[in-house]
C-alpha cells in the first residue's frame, strides 16, 4: 500500500468514526444539530430518507424498535448494503460468487429495489400507514 | 525476468513470468502489459507471446467472436461486470440526495444487462454515469453537512 493510500484510509476511518460518534452521542430530534430534509421542510411529506439520521441514532443506541419506527428501510437495507460492499471488494470472483452477485445485485434485483424505494416513498405518506412505516 | 500482467477489462492480474502466463488460458484478444510495453496490448500483437497460442489457430474472420468471453475446454468464463455503484447509490438516496441517488440506481440497473448483452462499452458508460451521480450526491451531502455544522457552531458560539 502506497503512502497516499494510507493517508486516504486514515481520513476515511477518522471521518466514519466521527460520524458514528456524533450519531451515537447526539439525538437528531434536537433539530439544532442536524439538517432537516428539504423535501419535508418544503412539502410536509416524508421522503425515502426522512428519519434515516434518527434511525442511525436509535440503532447505535441498540434501540431496534425505535429505529424501525424512524425509517424501516434504513434498518432492513443495512445487511444488504454490507453484503454489497463485500461483493464489490472481491477481486477475482468465482462462478458461484458471480451467480449470487447476479441474483442479489443484478438488473432484476435493482429494478425490484427501485420499486421498493418508490412504494416506500408513497406508502409512508398515506395517512393510514403513517404510524407504521 | 520479464513480469507480465493481463486484464479482463475490470480486474488486473499479475505479475506473472512467461511460464506462469502460459497457464492462464489467455487468448490473442486478452490485453496484456509488461513494463517496457507501456500500455495494454492485445496478446496476439505481442510477438514473444505468440508461442502461447501455437495450439490454438487464429479465429476465422467470418466468425463473430463474442468479446470478453474466453472459451477454454468447453468452459465459458465471463468477466466480472463493471461496478454498478448500487450500494453507494442507495446510501445517497437514504442519507442525502434522493434524486441523485435514484439517478444512480437507474444507471446501475443498466450496467449488468448491457454487459450480458455484450455491450461492454455501454455497460462501462452506465457504470461511469452511476458513479458520477452518486459521487456528486456524496459531495453535495458532505458540503451541506459541513456548512450546517459550521453554522450551528457559529450560532452556539454566538450565544443562541
Amino acid at each position: 500500500m502506497g503512502f497516499n493510500n494510507v493517508i486516504k484510509w486514515v481520513i476515511v476511518v477518522l471521518f466514519i468514526t466521527t460520524l458514528v460518534f456524533i450519531f451515537w452521542r447526539f439525538d437528531p430530534n434536537d433539530k439544532k444539530f442536524f439538517p432537516t430534509c428539504p423535501f419535508y421542510y418544503l412539502t410536509g411529506y416524508r421522503c425515502i430518507g426522512c428519519g434515516s439520521q434518527r434511525a442511525i441514532h436509535s440503532l447505535l443506541n441498540l434501540n431496534l424498535h425505535e429505529a424501525i419506527k424512524d425509517n424501516l428501510l434504513v434498518v432492513i437495507s443495512i445487511p444488504y448494503l454490507i453484503s454489497g460492499f463485500v461483493f464489490d471488494s472481491i477481486k477475482q470472483p468465482s462462478m458461484k460468487i458471480l451467480k449470487w452477485r447476479k441474483i442479489l445485485f443484478g438488473t432484476k434485483a435493482i429494478i425490484i429495489i427501485l420499486i421498493i424505494l418508490l412504494s416506500f416513498w408513497v406508502l409512508r405518506n398515506l395517512p393510514i400507514l403513517q404510524h407504521f412505516i | 525476468m520479464k513480469k507480465y500482467f493481463y486484464t479482463d477489462g475490470t480486474n488486473n492480474f499479475g505479475p506473472f513470468t512467461l511460464e506462469e502466463l502460459k497457464e492462464k488460458n489467455i487468448t490473442r484478444e486478452t490485453k496484456v502489459l509488461y513494463q517496457e510495453l507501456g500500455d495494454w496490448k492485445k496478446a496476439g500483437d505481442v510477438p514473444e507471446l505468440n508461442e502461447l497460442f501455437k495450439l490454438v489457430p487464429p479465429p476465422p474472420p467470418s466468425q463473430t467472436s463474442e468479446p470478453g468471453y474466453t472459451n477454454f475446454q468447453n468452459q465459458t468464463i465471463k468477466p466480472k461486470p463493471p461496478k454498478t455503484w448500487l450500494v453507494e447509490s442507495i446510501l445517497v438516496t437514504l442519507f442525502c440526495c434522493l434524486p441523485l441517488g435514484i439517478a444512480g440506481i437507474v444507471n446501475a440497473s443498466k450496467v449488468e444487462s448491457l454487459h450480458n448483452s455484450g455491450d461492454f462499452e455501454g455497460s462501462k458508460n452506465a457504470s461511469q454515469k452511476a458513479q458520477k451521480w452518486t459521487t456528486t450526491g456524496f459531495w453535495i451531502g458532505l458540503v451541506i453537512g459541513v456548512i450546517y455544522l459550521i453554522a450551528v457552531m457559529a450560532g452556539a458560539a454566538g450565544g443562541f
